[in-house]
C-alpha cells in the first residue's frame, strides 16, 4: 500500500452495541414506570391499576399458556412486513423505471396512505373470510406505500456521477439495476423498514383486535371482554419487550447490512 | 493506425457551441493531453469520444467503431477514469475495482484474481477489504486507476482525474499512471487544465481554444519531459496560446 494517509474519521465499528448510558437510561425509566404503577395502585381498585406483582404473575402465565398467540401474531407480521417490502420495492422500481406510470402510481400512493387503517379494516373484513387473508391485505395496504415511495425517492436520489461511471463499462439494464440501484437503495429499504415495524406490530393487533380468534390482539380482546386488566397489561408489557426485541433485530441486519456507511458525527 | 479519430466535430449545448469543428487524430498507444481554459469544450469533447451524447455535425471514431450509435460495441475496449473517484460506497476496494470485469462477465475467481493484480499495479495491496471511507482521497484514486485498467482497454480517457489531489500525491499518481499506460500500450486521452500535468504525461499536448477547436499541438519526448528547463520553457509556450487564444495550429 502507498504512504498516503487513510482517512482519520473512520467510524468505529458498525456493529458497536448500544451504549451502557442507554441501557441504564431505559433501567431508570423502566423502573421508574413500575414505582409509579405500585403507587397508582395502592389508590386505586385492581380492574383500574393492578399491582405489579399481579402484571408479572399474568405474564409468567402468558408465557406458560398463550406463547403460540405470540408466535401467530409473529408469523402474521413477518409475512406482511416481507411481502410490502419485497412489493413495495418493486412499485418504487417501476416508478423510477417508466417515467410514464410514475405520476398514476404516485398518486394511488398518496390516496392510500391517506385511507384510515380502520376504513381498510372494516373493508378487509366485508371483502375477506379468512381471518389470514384479512390481516395480510391490512397490512399490505398499510405498509406498501412506504416502502414503493421511499424506494422510488431513492432511485431518484442515485448520484448522476455514479450511474455515468457504470455505463462507461456499458452494462445491460438489468446489471444496472442488480450493480447500482438495488445496493443503493438498501438504506432506504433498511430506514422504511426500522420506521414501521412498530407501527405493523401494533396494525397486526389492532386487527387480531376485530378481525381473528387467535392471535396477541384476539387474546386482549378476550382479556379485555372479561375485565382482566392484569392480563391485559401484562399482553401490554410483552409486546413492549417484542417490539424492542424486533427493533433490536432490525437494528442488526442494518449494522451487518449497511457496515461500508461512514457514520457523520455532529460536533 | 488511428484508435480516435474526431472529424469536423461540432457540438452546441441550448444554442451555446461547446466544440466547433473540432479535428483530431490519436494514434494507437499514443498518450494525448487535451488542456485549454475552463469552458473550453474540452470535457464535451472527451464525452464525445466515450459516446454520452452525438455530435451535431462531424463524426467521431473510437476503435473504429461511432461511441454514441454503437455504444455497447465498445465494452472492455474503453474506460474512463473521472475527476472524483466515483468508488461505490458498499462496495469493498477489490470489488469496486472488479465492477468491469463483473459487467464484462468475466468468472468470480479470474475478476478478482485481476482485480488483486491491479491493486498491487496501483501500489495498493493490503486494502482489499476496504470500504472507501477508510481510505484517503490518492488511495481512493489509485482504486478507480484500477477499476478502470482491470478490464485492460485498448483507450482510457482520463477527466481531469489528478485535479481533486495535493501536488504531491498528483505528481505520484501521474508519474505511476503514465508508467504503467506505456508499459501496455494503452492509448490515454486526459483533459487537465494543468499544464505541468499535460506536458509530464502526454507524448503530445492540444491545446484548445473556446468553443473547443485546435489552437496548437505540441509534441514532446522522454527526454524533454524529464528536462525541468525544457517543460517550464513549454509551460510558458502554452500560457502564451492561451492568453492569446486565436493562434493557429502548428
Amino acid at each position: 500500500m502507498t504512504g498516503e494517509a487513510p482517512s482519520p474519521d473512520a467510524p468505529a465499528p458498525g456493529w458497536a452495541l448500544a451504549s451502557g448510558r442507554d441501557v441504564l437510561a431505559t433501567a431508570v425509566v423502566v423502573v421508574g414506570i413500575v414505582a409509579a404503577m405500585q403507587v397508582m395502585s395502592f389508590f386505586t381498585p385492581a380492574y383500574i391499576m393492578p399491582p405489579p406483582r399481579a402484571i408479572l404473575s399474568a405474564t409468567v402465565g402468558i408465557l406458560g399458556e398463550d406463547l403460540r398467540h405470540v408466535g401467530v401474531t409473529l408469523l402474521r407480521w413477518l409475512a406482511g412486513v416481507v411481502v410490502a417490502l419485497v412489493a413495495g420495492s418493486a412499485v418504487g422500481v417501476l416508478m423510477a423505471s417508466v417515467r410514464g406510470l410514475a405520476p398514476y402510481l404516485r398518486a394511488a400512493l398518496f390516496i392510500d396512505t391517506g385511507v384510515p387503517a380502520l376504513s381498510w379494516m372494516l373493508l378487509a373484513i366485508l371483502w375477506f373470510k379468512s381471518t389470514e387473508e384479512r390481516i395480510f391485505f391490512i397490512l399490505i395496504v398499510l405498509l406498501l406505500p412506504f416502502y414503493a415511495l421511499n424506494v422510488y425517492d431513492g432511485i431518484r436520489a442515485l448520484p448522476r456521477e455514479w450511474v455515468e461511471m457504470v455505463d462507461v463499462f456499458r452494462p445491460s439494464r438489468g446489471q444496472v439495476l442488480r450493480l447500482l440501484v438495488l445496493p443503493h437503495v438498501v438504506p432506504y429499504v433498511i430506514m422504511t423498514t426500522k420506521s414501521v415495524v412498530g407501527y405493523a406490530i401494533r396494525m397486526t393487533i389492532f386487527a387480531e383486535l376485530v378481525a381473528s380468534a387467535i392471535g396477541v390482539g384476539a387474546r386482549m380482546a378476550n382479556a379485555q371482554s372479561t375485565l382482566q386488566v392484569d392480563v391485559v397489561m401484562a399482553w401490554t408489557f410483552l409486546l413492549v419487550v417484542l417490539n424492542f426485541l424486533v427493533q433490536g433485530v432490525v437494528s442488526l441486519a442494518e449494522r451487518r447490512l449497511l457496515g461500508w456507511r461512514a457514520e457523520a458525527v455532529i460536533r | 493506425m488511428s484508435e480516435i479519430v474526431l472529424d469536423r466535430v461540432s457540438k452546441a449545448f441550448a444554442g451555446r457551441s461547446a466544440v466547433e469543428n473540432l479535428s483530431l487524430t490519436i494514434a494507437r498507444g499514443e498518450i494525448v493531453a487535451l488542456v485549454g481554459r475552463t469552458g473550453a469544450g474540452k470535457s464535451t469533447a472527451l464525452s464525445l469520444m466515450m459516446g454520452a451524447f452525438p455530435p451535431d455535425h462531424g463524426h467521431v471514431r473510437v476503435a473504429g467503431l461511432d461511441p454514441h450509435a454503437e455504444f455497447g460495441q465498445l465494452a472492455g475496449r474503453l474506460a474512463v477514469s473521472f475527476q472524483t473517484d466515483r468508488l461505490l460506497p458498499w462496495r469493498r476496494a477489490l470489488d469496486n475495482v472488479s465492477l468491469g470485469l463483473q459487467i464484462l462477465g468475466v468468472e468470480r475467481g479470474e475478476r478478482e484474481r485481476r482485480a488483486r493484480l491491479w491493486l498491487d499495479r496501483v501500489k495498493m495491496t493490503g486494502a482489499e477489504r476496504k470500504y472507501p471511507h477508510e481510505l484517503s482521497g490518492g488511495m481512493r484514486q489509485r482504486v478507480s486507476f484500477a477499476r478502470a485498467l482491470a478490464v485492460e482497454p485498448a483507450i482510457v480517457l482520463l477527466d481531469e482525474s489528478f485535479g481533486q489531489l495535493d501536488e504531491v500525491t498528483s505528481r505520484e499518481l501521474r508519474r505511476d499512471f503514465a508508467e504503467l499506460v506505456r508499459g501496455l500500450g494503452t492509448t490515454s486521452v486526459l483533459v487537465t487544465h494543468r499544464l505541468e500535468e499535460a506536458l509530464e504525461m502526454a507524448d503530445r499536448v492540444v491545446v484548445l481554444g473556446a468553443p473547443a477547436r485546435v489552437l496548437a499541438e505540441i509534441r514532446t519526448d522522454a527526454t524533454e519531459r524529464a528536462d525541468p528547463v525544457r517543460l517550464g520553457a513549454l509551460r510558458r509556450a502554452v500560457a502564451e496560446i492561451l492568453e492569446r487564444g486565436d493562434h493557429p495550429a502548428t
